[in-house]
């Protein structure tokens, strides 16, 4: 207040249009919260493809319907998704401007939904059938 | 700052990210960038994931097509790739994890840790590669 005598705008006055501060730490939160995921997951994601090297279609599918690797896959799969889309998503705010970033956004989100729902149905229907 | 900063009415503009062209390289900017490169072909790489679990999920004529690409040189090299980049956003992310958490900022310990990076990406793509040989 002191600093501004003579202004008569509020402090709220003075940060609108400066930039959204709303929902920002909540993408940075789960960017950091998936992070920590994928550290064992990336481990177990490895161990289980350096395995599955070994293995025929019939070999793979067996390992795969496995109960601990399908849902090591699972998790690894969403956690990954799910970080790369927030990871792609603060690539396009950095670069891209305009009405094309609003496009790339809501691309990003249904490359991603629709990857996650292909890797998941692929990875059920192994372990199911 | 000054209040004139904030008139009213439409934005100003607001701070482009990319500032490489106004500092020199260093080993952690040049992290942070590979970070960001990796990261961007990993979001492209999981295509390969997803393409190997719709081929297994299919018949056994499906699987041999990505099996047989799998295989090839090209196919290889991609799988390369593809671990490399693995490993160094792993590790550039654990490496950003520490920092975050506010330990390993200061003067030598941020450009070794740099190059930890740089160097155990490259190190454990070697490894699993070679265990990769060694198992089939």
């Amino acid at each position: 207040m002191a600093e501004h005598p003579s202004d008569l705008r509020t402090p709220l006055g003075r940060v609108r249009f400066l930039g959204a501060a709303r929902t920002g730490t909540t993408d940075a939160w789960f960017v950091h919260v998936t992070s920590i995921a994928l550290i064992p997951l990336t481990v177990g994601f490895v161990w289980l493809i350096l395995d599955l090297l070994r293995k025929d279609y019939n070999g793979v599918r067996a390992e795969l319907a496995r109960p601990i690797p399908a849902i090591l896959l699972l998790a690894f799969v969403l956690a990954g998704i799910v970080h790369m889309e927030l990871g792609m998503r603060s690539i396009i705010v950095d670069y891209i401007n305009g009405q094309s970033r609003a496009w790339a956004l809501a691309a990003n989100t249904l490359f991603a939904a629709l990857l996650a729902l292909a890797c998941v149905y692929a990875t059920l229907r192994i372990a199911f059938t | 700052m000054a209040s004139s900063d904030a008139l009213p009415g439409p934005r100003r503009p607001r701070p482009l990210s990319p500032h490489l062209s106004v500092y020199r390289l260093t080993m952690t900017m040049a992290m942070s960038i590979v970070h960001r490169i990796t990261g961007a072909a990993l979001y492209v790489g999981v295509l390969l994931l997803a393409w190997f679990l719709i081929a297994a999920s299919a018949d056994a004529a499906t699987f041999a097509v990505f099996s047989g690409f799998i295989q090839s040189f090209i196919g290889r090299l991609v799988l390369f790739g593809f671990t490399w980049a693995l490993f160094h956003h792993l590790i550039g992310g654990i490496r950003h994890i520490v920092w975050d958490s506010g330990y390993g900022l200061d003067a030598p310990l941020r450009d070794q840790m740099a190059w930890a990076t740089l160097i155990g990406g490259f190190a454990l793509t070697i490894v699993v590669w070679g265990v990769g040989y060694a198992v089939r």
